[in-house]
Parts: C-alpha cells; structure tokens; sequence
C-alpha cells in the first residue's frame, strides 16, 4: 500500500501558503496548510489516529493569521510533546534574535530554524534537500519511495522515508506495524548488502547508520 | 542481550534492561494525571513533582525524552542559543531553562541530564539531589555559585565552553564514542547504553566523586565487552575509566 506522507504547513499568508501546498503536492506529499495556529492545532488533533506528519513547516509570526487564539508556540509545543519524531522547520524574519529562537527552542528543542529573509525559494531549497535526501546509499524520490541507488531496488513505506529524513537522530515509533515495517526496512536493507544499517535504540526507537567511508555523501541536509 | 542479532537488521546491543518508552495516549488523559506526564500534571503525591502544571500548554522543553540531554540554565537563554549552535544535530538536545523550571526540565531529562550548563544565575535548589547523586557534567560560565560538583568545570569565556561543549560530544576513549542520541558505540559498532558509561567517556581522563554503585552498570558493560577498559576508583574517591589491568582472554 502506498501512503502519501502528510506535511503541517503553518503560514498566516494566504498566497505563500498556497505557493508551499502546490510544491508539496507537485512532490506527492499531502500538504496540511493552516493560516492559523487554532486551524493547525484542530488538523493535528484530527489527524492523530490517520496519520503523523513526516514534516511540519512553521511560520513563527503569525500577524496576518485570521484568528489568534493560539500562538505558533502553541503549535511546536504540541509537535514537541505528541510528533517528536515529526521533523519541524521554523522560520521568522527575526531567527537571529537569541530571545526569539529560545522562545522557539523552550516550545520545540529540536525545531530547525530557516531565516525568512533568504525567501521562499531558500526555504523550498531547503525542504527538497531534506525531503529528496541522500544517505549513505538510499535516496528519497518523489516522497514516497526509497531508493538503494546501487541496484536501484525501491521501499515504499512512509517509515523508512521518516527513518531516512530522520538521519542521524533517533526516531520512536509509535504502533506495532509501524515497528514491523521498520524490521523489514532493515532486512531489506541488510539483503541488499546497504552501506546504511538499521541500529535499534530498544523501546520501538531507530536511527539509520552509515558506514564511515558512506557517511561523507553528498546531500545530507545538517 | 548481546552478541549479534539474529534476523540480519539490527547489530544493536542493550547493556541494561529495556525500560519503558514514555507514551502518552491523549493530553486528556495526561490532564487527569494519568500517564507518564502525570507528574507534571498531578499535585504533590508523594514521590512526584510538587507543583501544578497545565498539560494541554506544557512547553515542549519539558517533554520526558531519553535522549542524551544538555540542561542550560540562564535568565534569559542566550546562552543556551549558543549551545544548540554548537552541538551536531543528532548528538544531543539542548533544553533551554530558566531557574523556575531547571528542576522540571530535568526530571524530564531520562534518567538524568547528561550536561548541565549554567551561568549568571545561583544553583536552582531542585538542582542539587541530581548533582549531588549522578554523574552530571556540569559547566558553569563565570563564578561559580554554592552547591556546585567537585568535578564542575568553570569558565571565564563563553567560547571556551563552547569549545569544552564540542569536545564532550566528540570525545573517544579507547575505541568507545557517543553515539548519536544515546548510548555508547564501540569500534565495531556495537551500540551500549547506559547514562553513566556516557558520562565516563565524556568526562575521560578526569571522573566523578561519586559512589561506586553509581556506575555499576559501566562497569558490567565494559566487563561484560571486554574492550580493554574499566571502571576505576581513585585515592579521592573518584571513578574514572582506565585501561584494564588485567589482560582478559577475548
């Protein structure tokens, strides 16, 4: 079965919202846009049973969002707390202020943090290198399959790309399939004799490892 | 367990027994104070948290994580915005406190925060139980307050820490490195867990005043590898890793 993976887009400007759900539907994700951070909030709480966003993009200035009875903190904190294995890019055209990105980083730790100012495009730039990245051997194409680039051999499923996005960090899965298609992302992965092996943390948690002589490859979003 | 899997897709080894992974259901559940979040969302019964936190706006910073932690406390976290700059993606989290909520960070912080960082601020009280009993790195910018560690390390410079911060993470002993999140990895890749063997390593060639049954379970891990190093005790009471001293049969 073949699952296009979710992406939260939080963006209080209609158009550049727009613009984010048209390329990640062109890339065969499922955008969740919200133009506000309560609209983000009720998306996250809908979809908790369906689905975990394998990405979430956050606007951290909310001054255009049509409602304002939540904050985009408010958002990261529920990321932090219910998807920590969920990916998040935060961006502001204030990210050099050290008030605002530890106000970013008390809602969500590990939140990645984009500066506005470079642009859209910049930050477009930036997804495709974490969303279409290469590690070690495997690389993601068109979001929703895996690719080992030595035989050319294909995976399709939403947790090995998470795994793959993920890299290096751990990630804790949440469900026994879930667990089960790991185990068969890393035999597949040992059966194709991969420079990227699955390491087991225990407790349902995983992280991808690359042999040292794959590790430098190119494209590896930091 | 040890040795290599079985089944072909894991090469991971545990060095202690699994503990259970921290999953909360629904924030409404964690509300009523069920949970692994029930300590932050219950009143003071005893052997929890005293203190009332909302759930449903807990700051993500106070999520219980297993991740290898780095618990910087500072009035206004700029500091800690330092830190995270200076940490490789994946090798640890930076969790960003402010004396009101150091204590709560890091009982979030399974078992124990790895670091603690600190600076213009005195030692928040909730602080001390876990300094004085595990094996925490500590590192503190400028005078150094009441209660801190023996083996704290103070700083005059922000980028001398930073730079004490980096080598920490990239530390390696005798073959043994942090690996990325948690644990230990061996030259062969094989992964060990355990708070205390992270500790040791990072700390290398200095170590903790602390009890030996602290770091009972490096000790068995090292024991158990047979890697070539052990845990030592020192004349001051303090436990370090050294080589082995007795050439084991591999």
């Amino acid at each position: 079965m073949r699952a296009n993976p979710e992406v939260l887009i939080l963006e209080d400007d209609a158009e550049t919202l727009e613009d984010l759900q048209g390329h990640f539907t062109r890339k065969r994700f499922h955008p969740l846009g919200a133009r506000s951070a309560s609209r983000a909030l009720s998306l996250l709480e809908h979809n908790r049973y369906s689905s975990r966003p394998v990405l979430a993009i956050i606007d951290w200035d909310l001054g255009k969002a049509p409602d304002r009875s939540a904050s985009s903190g408010d958002v990261l904190s529920r990321l932090a707390r219910e998807l920590r294995e969920c990916p998040v890019i935060v961006y502001s055209q204030n990210i050099d202020a050290f008030n605002v990105r530890s106000q970013i980083q008390r809602s969500h730790p590990r939140a990645l943090l984009h500066d506005k100012r470079d642009g859209d495009a910049s930050l477009l730039e930036r997804i495709d290198r974490m969303l279409d990245r290469t590690v070690g051997d495997l690389r993601i194409h068109d979001g929703t399959v895996v690719v080992h680039l030595p035989t050319l051999a294909q995976h399709h499923h939403r947790e090995a790309i998470r795994l793959v996005v993920h890299h290096p960090d751990i990630v804790t899965f949440h469900s026994d399939t879930a667990t089960k298609a790991v185990r068969r992302f890393g035999e597949w992965l040992h059966t194709r004799g991969s420079a990227v092996r699955l390491v087991s943390h225990g407790n349902r948690k995983y992280r991808l490892s690359v042999t040292a002589s794959e590790d430098a490859a190119p494209g590896i979003d930091s | 367990m040890s040795g290599s899997a079985l089944d072909g897709y894991t090469v991971s080894v545990s060095a202690l027994p699994a503990r259970p992974t921290p999953v909360t259901p629904t924030l409404a559940e964690t509300a009523r104070g069920h949970g692994p979040f029930g300590s932050l969302a219950m009143r003071g019964v005893e052997g929890r948290v005293v203190g009332v936190t909302d759930a449903q706006s807990m700051l993500g910073v106070r999520v219980p994580d297993r991740s290898r932690a780095i618990l910087v406390v500072t009035v206004d976290g700029e500091l800690a915005v330092a830190v995270r700059d200076a940490v490789s993606r994946g090798m640890a989290v930076v969790r960003d406190a402010r004396s009101d909520d150091a204590g709560a960070i890091a009982a979030s912080c399974l078992p124990w925060p790895w670091m603690i960082v600190g600076g213009s601020v005195s030692l928040p009280p909730a602080l001390a139980p876990v300094l004085r009993n595990r094996p925490v790195l500590t590192y503190w910018l400028g005078s150094p307050p009441l209660g801190l560690p023996g083996h704290a390390r103070v700083f005059d410079r922000p980028a001398t820490l930073l730079d004490a911060v980096r080598r920490a993470c990239d530390a390696t002993v005798g073959g043994m490195r942090l690996a990325p999140g948690n644990g230990v990895e061996l030259e062969n890749g094989t992964l060990l867990r355990g708070a205390a063997l992270e500790s040791l390593v990072s700390a290398y060639p200095a170590g903790f005043a602390l009890p030996a049954r602290t770091f009972r379970s490096a000790t068995d891990a090292l024991t158990q590898h047979n890697i070539g190093w052990e845990t030592r005790r020192d004349g001051d009471q303090s436990t370090r890793l050294a080589r082995s001293t007795v050439v084991a049969a591999r």
